[in-house]
């Protein structure tokens, strides 16, 4: 748990969890959490477990979004994936590779990021995101969900989402899924970055109205939330897969 | 059911069982230059490839699945061979680090920009067409029973095997029911084998695609294979439909009378396991071509 001012009167308390699949090593995880107080930008990657080099992908779409000044529109988002592929893809230039992972890196790599900006300008504090895949944001607001974005429905989440492709010459079909969002934020609003197996289970667990998530990031320490999400995905309650859970809860405005 | 992760501590494993008698040396109908044989390596080949390619982390590729590939004619064993001819089941990981050879070619591909490019493409070449001999389907059933136990007394759990059994002529050594509803009964705690059955023909004939019933279909032999072949669970279902396939629940992974788009769809429903969206390696062009 961190604690940041970010203003005379408001300062957020971030949380931050980032688990492998069962029977991994952290290593091996291929989700990515970033954040930047500078920037007030916050986002979450979760690279395809299928395509080549997911895990690097996933890390530069993180870290390098919330240190950008731009991407939070959708002209601009294409522009800055593209510079970043780019640079992903010259990454891969003189290694030696195998047949297949030759044939893999053909087809670039694919990632889930979203992404938030807040800004602490105005009167009450407001947030913009940004996302493309299904890694989701969510606003809450006493326990209640405000906002989920790209996806607010457990049974929306497929294995074949449009993710961010490294490869430029898919964008002209792929960038037509961008997300874009917006919203204000009270004191004591809390902002989660998911991704989509946590996500999932979230929107369930709201949906049911049977456990308050958020107040289990509050309650437990990382020990036993590890515990606890290990025994979910053992269950067969939440899916076997990476974990990033990126919580912000904004304080102030009093 | 035929639900569980597929992983490396769970992988789950892929049979793929090819008629290769000496008529599969006769062209297909309506295209003398192509044999049957010839394509269904194509097809087998690139089905392999699409496996591996699936499995591949950046460098390393991941031993989700084992795979077989079994052929019968002359004789019943593996189709693969040398460092991969010792073993009947291979793990992926294997089959990927050992192709016959690697062919280089051109391939050409939308430049995004509304233009065309074209982009070197390697072809891996792990199986040769083979056609000779009779027809010994009981026999071929038998050898990929004893695979499949002895496979599923090391991995009872996990995803169920697939068979995907393609020929193009009846039996020459009987009535392959019995030894079909022998694998159909095997089984991990995630359901039963899933066996597929894909009957080509050389003759212009009417295909039928993944039936429901088999009252309807034009003789006993058809009959049979439908009996010996599985329901699609939903998964398989939903990767026929994103390839435009009919299909409906109760449908069987069954084709009688197919021809070459049959195969190459076959083998991409087939292998679609998990409900991943199917792997389209043939251009649509070619496949118009080839329906």
């Amino acid at each position: 748990m961190s604690s940041v001012k970010q203003s005379a009167i408001w300062e957020l308390e971030t949380r931050q969890l980032l688990l492998p699949k069962l029977d991994h090593e952290v290593a091996e995880c291929e989700d990515f959490i970033a954040a930047d107080a500078e920037t007030c930008r916050f986002a979450v990657a979760d690279g395809a477990t299928e395509a080549f080099d997911a895990r690097n992908w996933a890390r530069k779409l993180a870290q390098n979004w919330v240190q950008t000044q731009s991407a939070l529109t959708a002209e601009e988002f294409r522009e800055w994936v593209a510079t970043e592929g780019r640079e992903l893809h010259a990454s891969w230039n003189g290694l030696n590779l195998s047949w297949y992972s030759e044939e893999k890196a053909r087809t670039g790599s694919f990632a889930a990021l979203v992404g938030v900006e807040l800004d602490f300008n105005a009167e009450s504090p407001s947030w913009k995101a940004i996302a493309l895949g299904d890694s989701c944001l969510l606003h809450c607001r006493n326990g209640s969900l405000l906002k989920s974005l790209p996806l607010s429905r457990p049974e929306s989440f497929n294995s074949a989402p449009v993710l961010v492709a490294s490869d430029a010459s898919m964008h002209e079909t792929s960038m037509t899924s961008v997300v874009i969002d917006s919203g204000n934020c009270d004191n004591r609003d809390v902002l989660l970055l998911l991704s989509d197996a946590m996500a999932c289970w979230f929107l369930e667990r709201l949906e049911k109205g049977d456990l308050d998530p958020n107040e289990l990031l509050e309650t437990k320490d990382d020990e036993e939330l590890k515990q606890f999400f290990d025994d979910e995905r053992l269950a067969g309650r939440m899916r076997n897969d990476d974990l990033a859970v990126l919580r912000i809860e904004l304080i102030g405005g009093e | 059911m035929y639900s569980a992760q597929i992983t490396r501590a769970n992988p789950t494993c892929i049979v793929l069982l090819i008629d290769q008698s000496g008529s599969m040396s006769d062209p297909f109908s309506g295209d003398s230059s192509r044999k049957k044989a010839d394509f269904v390596a194509e097809v087998v080949n690139h089905t392999l490839h699409d496996l591996v390619i699936r499995c591949t982390k950046t460098e390393e590729v991941r031993n989700y699945y084992h795979v077989a590939v079994i052929g019968y004619g002359r004789s019943v064993g593996t189709c693969f061979s040398h460092e991969l001819g010792a073993r009947q089941m291979v793990p992926i990981a294997q089959v990927a680090d050992y192709p016959l050879q690697v062919k280089s070619s051109y391939k050409r591909v939308s430049d995004g920009a509304g233009g065309w490019v074209e982009i070197p493409v390697r072809y891996p070449v792990w199986i040769h067409p083979s056609a000779d001999g009779k027809t010994p389907m009981c026999d071929a059933l038998g050898k990929v029973k004893e695979i499949l136990e002895r496979w599923l007394a090391e991995h009872p759990h996990g995803f169920p095997p697939t068979v995907l059994h393609l020929t193009d002529g009846e039996s020459s050594d009987g009535d392959p029911d019995e030894i079909g509803q022998q694998i159909m009964s095997l089984g991990t705690d995630d359901g039963a084998v899933l066996l597929f059955n894909c009957h080509i023909s050389s003759r212009r004939a009417t295909k039928i695609e993944y039936p429901t019933e088999g009252a309807s279909l034009p003789d006993g032999f058809a009959r049979s294979l439908f009996q010996i072949s599985s329901r699609l669970p939903p998964n398989f279902l939903s990767a026929a439909a994103q390839l435009g396939v009919n299909v409906v629940e109760g449908s069987r992974g069954f084709v009688f009378n197919g021809d070459p788009s049959s195969i190459v769809q076959f083998y991409e429903i087939g292998t679609s396991l998990t409900g991943m969206t199917p792997y389209r390696w043939m251009d649509d062009d070619r496949r118009t071509e080839l329906a």
